[in-house]
């Protein structure tokens, strides 16, 4: 039995608890209670009947360099981080969607330099993009696109290549992070990647 | 092995003995295992070379502990500064139109305070000591960032200590003239530095949620920067806003449970009056919350949009489907509410209401059928491709907010206007201007609600930030203003009105009673759900962005399983305030017997001091 449906009998069960009361007990207090049991009980159920949705930390895998032999395995790493750990499917889209709180990403790797990518990930209002597909007034988005190299997201160099790599991939062009691109280990990171860790987690560390 | 037989052979032997003190055994057992799990707690980081980070114990886990006692805490909080505002309300009213019943029934809420306050601090001296045990390390950083608002709060709480002894147990000495003023500006002292002592620790809440550190400066202007974060505003209000509803409609409760067990006519009248004491101010709260709700969100959205985005559209999506069904019930008991108080407390105005009770109604049903309609739809592959989506091509278009702020705003309008009509219930008009005083009130009600309607599907056409920022302000605004204007002129109207009706107080069928129960048990569920809501927003952040969870326990459980401890909190919530309760009136009951017997009331006074509304007209 699944533990959705072990829940489901043990509020099921509430449920019965409280029916029972009310049909068979005349005692006003108990009574309310049951009739409380049933409400609990109802929600409960309900709450079970929705998409259980849990919510994990990212994975804190580093990138193993030496398993990367060639662009297409930076792509694969870098869809890994755009789905998890970097957030990024949480407000783009691939492909086009009315609902999307952000421009659409399909295409972008074609339209776009890595380095430009790069400078949109880590210094966002460095330059807006605005989306003319309407014609007319440009799209706006109610969402500001996060440096994503600061706290929360604080992604790494290497993860952030990964993820240029990945929309490179998916425009159909061919991917130009080359594995001489990332931080090998114990290098000393390289500019224009920031730190990962912010001033705040700094200071949250120190202290 | 047979150090345990052996050991197990000892206990046996000793049974016998102490057949006669089984609860106190079981007791001394349960606090040397309470006071042992520590000892079994295993240390998540520092049994090694660096300081201890967690610890857990085992079955429970620690964070559920956590969890569930600052729920319960919260939720006692919640009623500890609710009550007192209600209370204050009541005796202001009692103090200002000299209905002396108020006044008995704020001293009956008054009276709840000393040991709800002892309990709410018992739940909030035990959380503090679960956080330290089991979350050293993040205790640690929030005692370095606001060490000096530790030290107000513990002067507040002094404050607020000495102001309810004084307002509780100088009730009967302080009742006329000058000294009665006194009182109430006890009372208010009482409320103020209740207000404070929830703002303060809000700070710390909010901060882990939207922390601003500065590193430079003195402890006093870090604290200071840490505490005006940008949602601790939006969270003050709406708790504050939320502690009125709940004390609102415990009172609503508490007076239905006894309106359900009382025999005679004097306290039935008397649980009837109060019942609908505790469901006006509830109800007076709910109006003003989805207000507050919107501007927290708001405040959210912009701090940071992935939280939002997390909260309205992520993983939490579905949570809000919940708490939409939460609140339509919570609206359409209240209705109901008032509904069964139009047909029963005043005889003949069924009929007169009936169809605009069935209208509204089904108008309600239909605002929380588009509420509760998911933005994307559980399917299988096969339903999803006839579908060309997750969204369905016809109930696609509710799932959005333009959708859902219209309909939450036209169950405010729709709420307020069955409070307008019970208002009205049993009255004649005889001002001249009424004809055209009720011409003005429908319209500015119909306007409103189309220019409502009008907004939500204007909204589809706009961009996201356009809705947001205007169309959805606009919409609060206009039921505001139908709230500011309605309510003065239906005053006015009713100032020279006659009453062709008296209110018949007791003869409620028992429904009401259920229904007032449901009123309280939605409310506080919602205020577990939101609990979990704002803790799950943080993801795996202990401080958002600043200060990770690296504990076993980072990840947001599904809602599923999350709603069985909301439910159990929920639960446990109201027994423990029907114990206080019952505690409380414990003595009542004794002194009532104690009075019947010398005959000085020979036909008995209610359990709880107040008397029926009629006996407190006559003092």
């Amino acid at each position: 039995m699944s533990e959705v449906a072990q829940l489901q009998l043990i509020a099921l069960s509430i449920v019965g608890a409280g029916i029972v009361i009310l049909l068979f007990i005349k005692a006003v207090f108990i009574r309310v209670t049951g009739f409380v049991f049933i409400v609990l009980g109802l929600f409960s159920l309900m709450s079970l009947a929705v998409p259980q949705l849990a919510s994990l930390p990212p994975a804190e895998g580093k990138i193993d360099i030496a398993s990367i032999k060639t662009p297409t395995d930076i792509a694969a790493i870098g869809q890994t981080v755009f789905f998890s750990k970097g957030q990024c499917a949480l407000c783009h889209s691939i492909g086009p969607s009315e609902s999307a709180r952000c421009p659409d990403l399909k295409g972008i790797g074609a339209k776009l330099s890595k380095e430009f990518l790069y400078e949109s990930l880590t210094d966002p209002q460095a330059f807006i993009y605005r989306d003319y597909r309407h014609g007319g007034v440009p799209k706006e988005y109610p969402a500001t696109m996060p440096r994503i190299d600061k706290d929360p997201i604080g992604l790494s160099k290497n993860e952030i290549l990964a993820i240029i790599a990945f929309l490179q991939q998916m425009s159909g062009e061919p991917v130009s992070v080359s594995v001489s691109d990332l931080d090998m280990p114990g290098q000393t990171p390289s500019a224009p990647v920031k730190a990962a860790e912010s001033a705040l987690v700094a200071d949250a560390h120190t202290n | 092995m047979s150090a345990i037989q052996q050991g197990v052979k000892t206990i046996q032997r000793a049974l016998p003995a102490v057949n006669g003190h089984r609860a106190w055994l079981a007791g001394l057992l349960l606090a040397a295992g309470w006071l042992a799990l520590p000892s079994m707690g295993i240390a998540a980081e520092g049994t090694g070379a660096g300081p201890t980070e967690y610890r857990d114990v085992p079955y429970i886990g620690s964070r559920t502990l956590v969890w569930i006692v600052a729920q319960l805490h919260l939720l006692l909080a919640g009623f500890v500064l609710g009550v007192p505002i209600f209370a204050w309300l009541c005796e202001v009213i009692a103090w200002r139109g000299g209905e002396k019943r108020y006044d008995k029934l704020a001293k009956e809420f008054t009276k709840l305070l000393t040991s709800a306050y002892a309990t709410t601090a018992l739940f909030g001296g035990i959380l503090l000591f679960l956080l330290v045990a089991f979350y050293p390390k993040l205790m640690n950083y929030l005692t370095d960032v606001f060490f000096p608002s530790f030290l107000l709060y513990c002067f507040l709480f002094l404050l607020e200590t000495v102001t309810l002894y004084l307002y509780w147990y100088g009730w009967d000495a302080m009742q006329e003239g000058r000294k009665k003023s006194l009182h109430v500006f006890l009372g208010f002292l009482l409320n103020f530095f209740a207000l404070f002592i929830m703002i303060v620790p809000n700070a710390w809440a909010t901060f882990q949620a939207s922390p601003v550190v500065i590193a430079e400066g003195t402890a006093f202007e870090r604290a200071w920067a840490a505490t005006w974060n940008p949602t601790w505003w939006p969270i003050n209000i709406h708790r504050l806003i939320a502690n009125v509803v709940l004390g609102g409609y415990i009172c609503g409760a508490y007076a239905g449970v006894r309106y359900l067990s009382v025999k005679n006519a004097e306290d039935r009248e008397h649980y009837d009056w109060m019942g609908y004491v505790g469901n006006f101010i509830g109800v007076f709260g709910l109006l003003a919350l989805p207000f507050a709700g919107y501007w927290l969100m708001r405040e959210i959205y912009q701090y940071n949009q992935q939280m939002g985005i997390t909260l309205m559209g992520g993983f939490l999506s579905w949570l809000f489907i919940l708490q939409a069904m939460l609140i339509g019930v919570l609206f359409l008991g209240s209705n109901y509410y008032f509904w069964l108080g139009i047909t029963y407390r005043i005889p003949g105005s069924e009929s007169k209401y009936r169809k605009a009770m069935l209208m509204m109604l089904v108008s309600l049903l239909l605002c929380l059928a588009v509420w509760m309609t998911p933005h994307s739809l559980v399917a299988s592959i096969e339903e999803a491709q006839k579908m060309g989506g997750a969204h369905h091509p016809l109930l696609g278009v509710l799932g959005v907010m333009s959708a859902k702020m219209t309909v939450s705003n036209l169950m405010i309008l729709i709420t307020f206007m069955s409070f307008v009509m019970y208002w009205r219930a049993g009255k004649r008009d005889t001002a001249g201007w009424a004809a055209f005083g009720k011409a003005v009130m429908g319209a500015i009600l119909v306007l409103a609600s189309i220019a409502v309607i009008v907004l939500g599907v204007w909204g589809y056409f706009v961009p996201a930030i356009v809705r947001i920022n205007y169309f959805s302000t606009s919409q609060v605004l206009i039921v505001i203003f139908v709230i500011l204007t309605i309510t003065p002129l239906t005053a006015l109207l009713l100032k020279s009105a006659k009453t062709t009706t008296e209110m018949v107080w007791g003869s409620m069928p028992p429904r009401a009673g259920y229904s007032l129960v449901l009123n309280a048990v939605m409310v506080i569920l919602l205020m577990t759900l939101m609990g979990y809501a704002r803790s799950s927003s943080r993801v795996h952040w202990h401080v958002y962005g600043v200060m990770r969870d690296t504990s076993p326990y980072a990840y947001s459980p599904a809602l599923g399983s999350a709603s069985l401890i909301m439910a159990f909190c929920t639960f446990f919530f109201c027994i423990l305030v029907a114990f206080i309760f019952w505690v409380a009136t414990m003595g009542d009951k004794y002194k009532t017997a104690a009075s019947a017997g010398k005959g000085e009331l020979p036909h008995g006074i209610p359990a709880m001091a107040g008397g029926a509304p009629n006996k407190g007209q006559q003092e």
